[in-house]
């Protein structure tokens, strides 16, 4: 299919369509619709590389906001501009829109009466229980490296459970998050500055490995 | 009218604080709607998540869309749901193409070390609100808990208790998840109908 020569106004349908077809598909959001993603827009279309997909992922990650959306604005943006971006979000947010509309008009209170409705709810809550549990272990795994961020992570819960607006522990962190790193660089630079006179000691042991390995090759 | 204008800013709020995905919300939501302006119950709160995880499309929109139903009605979650994408579709036009250039610079990484250290910890967080709705019958009393510091027994209130149909559901699924590569929805429905079957005999 020639994407490439498609008029403006066919390409903003494009991207609003399948991103309609993304989210009324895909149950669970934000990271599941990666593969269906990759299988429109860059195996089918081509209008991404497998490269600008990757990136993308990166980023829906750092900036702020849930993660379809992002992936929605930054494809969008990447093939129409911001019409594009306009076209994508609006077609990402019209399918569950439409579904939890109707929902809720038929259910204002979801306060089911019958014992096997409540089973199913109570079983579904315990399944995302243990869904953001394992999701929360592998960003911890992720993101928290060294004793100090264990200790800052371990008083923001604190904090949290105490009732403090987790708002407010957001834009707290990030002032911490700048002197964090101003200290982690000047530590680093001065490790760098006192490490010279070391510096003899691991490039010793490098240079005698690789002279063993060379014998080996012998 | 003006009730929509302030839920359009209460969910742009939640949309720029949101760093790490949809589950970032709840503890944002809890503390918002269940613990201030109390218009949800923690039950509803559960029930409404559950509703948002099986239905098709991402959990925050999902969410955004009934809390405002809940609020204003049909203008409520039109608010609501503009609210969450504004200041996305604002910060990807603006920010998509520079990103990339700004990432090594100290402001933006400084910013991103502390939030994401931020987001883990409300995240688990998260997890301890859904233990209150799953693993135990009751939300956490960490009031009651607080005694366990001055090395006294806590006194748990009337009702708290562990539900094994919880332990049983959530620990399954997290095995699943970890040793299996089953796809979320096939876990949610196993789970909704295990629920089912399992009220039965709790």
């Amino acid at each position: 299919m020639e994407i490439q020569t498609l008029s403006r106004a066919r390409r903003l349908l494009l991207l609003y369509c399948s991103f309609f077809r993304i989210t009324a598909l895909v149950v669970g959001g934000g990271l599941a619709m990666l593969p269906v993603i990759e299988e429109i827009f860059v195996n089918k279309y081509k209008l991404l590389t497998r490269e600008e997909l990757l990136d993308m992922t990166a980023l829906t990650q750092t900036v702020p906001g849930i993660i379809a959306i992002n992936s929605a604005v930054y494809i969008g943006m990447k093939i129409g501009g911001v019409p594009g971006a306009l076209a994508a979000a609006a077609g990402a947010v019209t399918p569950p829109f439409t579904v939890i509309l109707i929902i809720a008009s038929f259910f204002p209170h979801l306060n089911p009466k019958n014992r096997y409705l409540l089973g199913v709810f109570a079983g579904i809550r315990a399944a995302v229980t243990g869904m953001i549990l394992v999701t929360g272990c592998r960003m911890f795994r992720r993101t928290v490296k060294t004793k100090l961020e264990y200790a800052v992570v371990f008083i923001f819960f604190l904090l949290a459970i105490m009732k403090v607006s987790p708002a407010l522990l957001i834009l707290a962190a990030v002032p911490f998050g700048w002197c964090y790193v101003w200290w982690q660089t000047r530590r680093l630079s001065q490790a760098e500055q006192a490490s010279d006179s070391e510096k003899n000691e691991p490039s010793a042991k490098t240079n005698s490995e690789t002279t063993g390995n060379g014998g080996d090759g012998k | 009218m003006n009730h929509c204008i302030v839920l359009f800013f209460q969910f742009c709020k939640f949309s720029v604080l949101c760093f790490g995905g949809g589950y970032m919300l709840i503890p944002l939501l809890t503390a918002e709607f269940v613990d201030r302006e109390q218009v949800l119950t923690m039950s509803e709160f559960g029930n409404l998540l559950s509703v948002a995880q099986v239905t098709p499309g991402p959990v925050g929109l999902n969410t955004a869309t009934y809390v405002g139903y809940v609020n204003e009605g049909f203008f409520g979650s039109i608010a609501a749901s503009l609210g969450l994408i504004v200041p996305t579709i604002l910060i990807g036009c603006s920010a998509a193409a520079g990103i990339n250039r700004w990432k090594e610079t100290f402001l933006v990484k400084g910013m991103l070390k502390g939030t994401r250290l931020a987001a883990v910890a409300l995240i688990m967080f998260a997890v301890t609100i859904f233990f209150g709705m799953s693993v135990f019958t009751q939300t956490i009393p960490w009031e009651a808990l607080g005694a366990l510091f001055k090395l006294e027994r806590p006194v748990l209130p009337e009702g708290f208790a562990l539900s094994p149909a919880g332990i049983l559901i959530c620990g399954v699924t997290i095995v699943l998840m970890v040793k299996t590569k089953l796809p979320t929805t096939a876990l949610l429905l196993g789970a909704a109908a295990a629920g089912a079957i399992l009220s039965a005999w709790f």
